[in-house]
């Protein structure tokens, strides 16, 4: 059984049908990744998994249990982080007090403990580990807002490592980034595969052949091909546009 | 017998101007019949009526005389809110699905499908540098080996677009002035002098 499920979303938003008859599964262990053009329904089938969204049909399933139209942070609660395409760090914050104020415990105490967390060396420490994790060690102190761009990005999955989660969601992760900023995401990424199980959501196809173990594309709403990275790259166009449409 | 899967008869669907002396502006006629599943290019110039015909076989315009079939329901007859269940419209990225309502929803039949039979995309982003063409190919031949009807509606300007147009239709109609026509294969449509009009630098010369 796939650790997640998607079983026959559809989502409609007044005329529009964004989403119709979508099929997912993704596996334990296993980078899933999901690409299709702009405008392809991507971010709406992104907002539906992870619970921003209620499916007008369908089901959502997480190991098992129906999580259809559980509230987001429900969803959270049973395991599911997600990074965002628009970034939403706290600027004002360092590095390690974004990762600090991510961690379960920490948040569990709520903003009491808030003024104390230089003071709680094991959630530091915890913290530190996650830093490091995404590349960050050693900018612990630096100010979220003063990071370079690509660190930012790094900072963010780091947010969403610190909850310890099942299955890590990341919404366009190379979106604004460098080539070699995207490079740098490309090996963090390759890094987290062997000991979480990721869902990338992405319009570059090359990031995602590089680092799927299976791919479904979207667009129209639809899941219109599915296989791993190998299989659709034989696909005479894809091959085609990898030697820049000329072939 | 199986009714065919879009059967358009007599179709007509006029647009004129004026108050008191109407005068006609533009008018479409088509007459089709699809029996089995296929995929079907679509060709013809800008405001030749290629998006008015899509819409008439979606039931998203009205027509003014003729009727359209799909799985041998009559697309007007349909409630408007599950037409999208028997014929889809789908625009460059978009589908369409505005309907003009000229009767009660009530007093109409289901669609009595629950994915669209005929899958209509005008004009979509094909673009050889993304790859993601060879992946909407795949996808008409799926919804075809489904047992469904789709159209591929293309203004080649692109020698590419006459490349895939033979690699994935069946069949082939041209629209031109209002006029709908099919042709029997690739090459006949290549042949026709109006085609060839058309198409310009694009028409092979090997197929004249």
């Amino acid at each position: 059984m796939a650790l997640f499920e998607a079983r026959g979303i559809h989502k409609r938003f007044g005329h529009q049908v964004v989403l119709e008859r979508i099929d997912l599964g993704f596996e334990s262990g296993q980078l899933s990744g999901i690409m299709g053009p702009n405008g392809a329904g991507k971010t709406t089938c992104f907002n539906v998994l992870t619970g921003q969204y209620k499916p007008d049909r369908g089901q959502v399933v997480l190991a098992g249990e129906d999580i259809t139209g559980l509230a987001p942070n429900t969803i959270a609660r049973k395991g599911i982080a997600r990074s965002f395409q628009i970034m939403s760090l706290f600027d004002e914050y360092s590095a390690l007090e974004n990762l600090l104020i991510a961690l379960p415990e920490v948040r569990e105490r709520g903003f009491t403990m808030m003024n104390r967390l230089d003071s709680d060396s094991a959630a530091a420490d915890r913290a530190s580990t996650v830093l490091a994790r995404v590349g960050l060690a050693g900018r612990e102190r630096q100010r979220a807002g003063d990071l370079a761009y690509g660190e930012r990005r790094a900072l963010e999955i780091g947010v969403a490592l610190a909850a310890e989660p099942r299955l890590l969601f990341l919404d366009e992760p190379t979106s604004g980034l460098s080539a070699k900023a995207i490079a740098g995401l490309a090996e963090l990424v390759q890094g987290l595969k062997r000991d979480y199980s990721i869902v990338v959501i992405e319009h570059d196809m090359q990031f995602l052949f590089g680092l799927a173990d299976t791919i479904s594309v979207i667009h129209w709403g639809q899941v219109i091909a599915s296989g791993a990275p190998e299989a659709l790259r034989e696909n005479k166009w894809v091959r085609r546009s990898m030697l820049g449409g000329k072939a | 017998m199986t009714a065919p899967i879009l059967e358009v008869r007599g179709l007509v669907k006029r647009y004129a101007r004026g108050l008191f002396r109407r005068r006609e502006t533009f008018r479409l006629e088509a007459d089709l019949t699809m029996h089995d599943s296929s995929i079907v290019g679509v060709m013809g110039p800008n405001g030749s009526g290629k998006t008015t015909l899509f819409e008439l076989i979606t039931g998203s315009n009205v027509p003014s005389a003729g009727s359209v079939r799909v799985m041998g329901r009559n697309i007007h007859d349909v409630k408007y809110a599950e037409r999208d269940r028997l014929a889809i419209h789908y625009h460059q990225s978009y589908q369409v699905r505005h309907f003009r309502r000229t009767r009660p929803s009530f007093l109409m039949r289901p669609a009595g499908h629950d994915y669209p039979m005929v899958h209509l995309f005008d004009e979509p982003q094909f673009n050889t540098r993304d790859g993601y063409i060879g992946f909407m190919l795949d996808f008409f031949l799926r919804l075809k080996s489904e047992g469904r009807l789709v159209f591929v509606c293309l203004h080649p300007n692109e020698p590419y677009h006459l490349e895939l147009m033979e690699e994935v239709c069946e069949r082939f109609v041209f629209v031109l002035a209002g006029r709908v026509r099919e042709s029997p294969d690739f090459r006949s449509l290549l042949r026709e002098p109006d085609v060839r009009t058309y198409l310009g630098r694009l028409a092979p010369v090997h197929a004249a």
